[in-house]
């Protein structure tokens, strides 16, 4: 059908989805950006990302304190540090955007994900380090997603790139993320 | 008539496929950018878990949303 539409290179993965044991996001096409009306602009979605990466920030701060195993800990110190030069990447496109700090307005206890920090502490306290990692992977997948589609949306030039390097900066925590996980199991 | 013929018969061209091995190569390795990435199911199934980045355009949908991609990259599509 897309072949004939003119699409010059066209594939299908054989087994479909049920075929992939990779990383899979979730939610509707629009999941994480559906707190805002669907035309919103580069100044809302700066916003959202940064409220984002903000609960991210405070998750992995406190996560860390119901940690014992060393290697996990020091990997969410790392995590704690790129979220913060996110965030400072986002609030300076944001103020020379619009001349407005970021994430005025956006509800506090939110993370990657849409899901509140309060609710992932309260679900991780007592949890094997496997399934908080798979938590952690869960989040970073559904934020490498939301970037994808952000820097899809075609806005300036300046905001594309800051998109397209913040997806890629996830795709890497992810694959930390998934390098310790398979260590540890 | 032969321009119809031509239109049929690519229909039952076969299309070229990856395994998830290569699939999982193209992400890792390409920016999103770089690649159409589609889901062509429903939006439920898309709800429940799509890979990372994929566009939801169900297949009955398909060639009326396929204008919003660059037709020159290469597309995948699931």
């Amino acid at each position: 059908m897309l072949a004939t539409a003119g699409f010059k290179e066209v594939y299908s993965m054989e087994g479909g989805l049920r075929a992939w044991d990779g990383l899979a996001a979730t939610g509707e096409p629009d999941a994480g950006t559906a707190r805002f009306p669907e035309k919103a602009s580069v100044a809302e979605l700066i916003d959202l990302a940064w409220s984002l990466e903000e609960g991210n920030r405070k998750f992995y701060t406190e996560l860390q304190a119901l940690l014992i195993d060393r290697e996990a800990v020091e990997l969410f110190q790392n995590l704690v540090l790129a979220e913060e030069h996110h965030q400072s990447a986002l609030a300076d496109l944001r103020l020379k955007l619009t001349n407005r700090a970021a994430g005025a307005g956006i509800p506090e206890d939110v993370m990657e994900g849409g899901m509140s920090i309060s609710a992932a502490l309260d679900w991780v306290s007592g949890k094997k380090l496997a399934e908080v990692l798979d938590l952690a992977i869960a989040l970073e997948t559904n934020s490498y997603d939301l970037y994808i589609k952000m820097g899809q949306r075609g806005f300036d030039l300046k905001s594309k790139e800051l998109f397209s390097l913040l997806a890629a900066a996830e795709k890497e925590h992810l694959g930390r993320l998934v390098g310790l996980l398979d260590r540890k199991l | 008539m032969r321009s119809e013929l031509v239109s049929i018969r690519d229909y039952f061209k076969p299309i070229p496929t990856m395994n998830t091995a290569q699939v999982r190569e193209l992400l890792s390795s390409k920016d999103p950018s770089a690649y159409n990435l589609i889901d062509v199911r429903q939006p439920g199934e898309y709800e429940r878990a799509h890979l990372p980045g994929a566009r939801l355009m169900p297949v009955a949908e398909l060639l009326s949303l396929a204008g919003q991609l660059d037709p020159n990259k290469p597309t995948l599509a699931y």
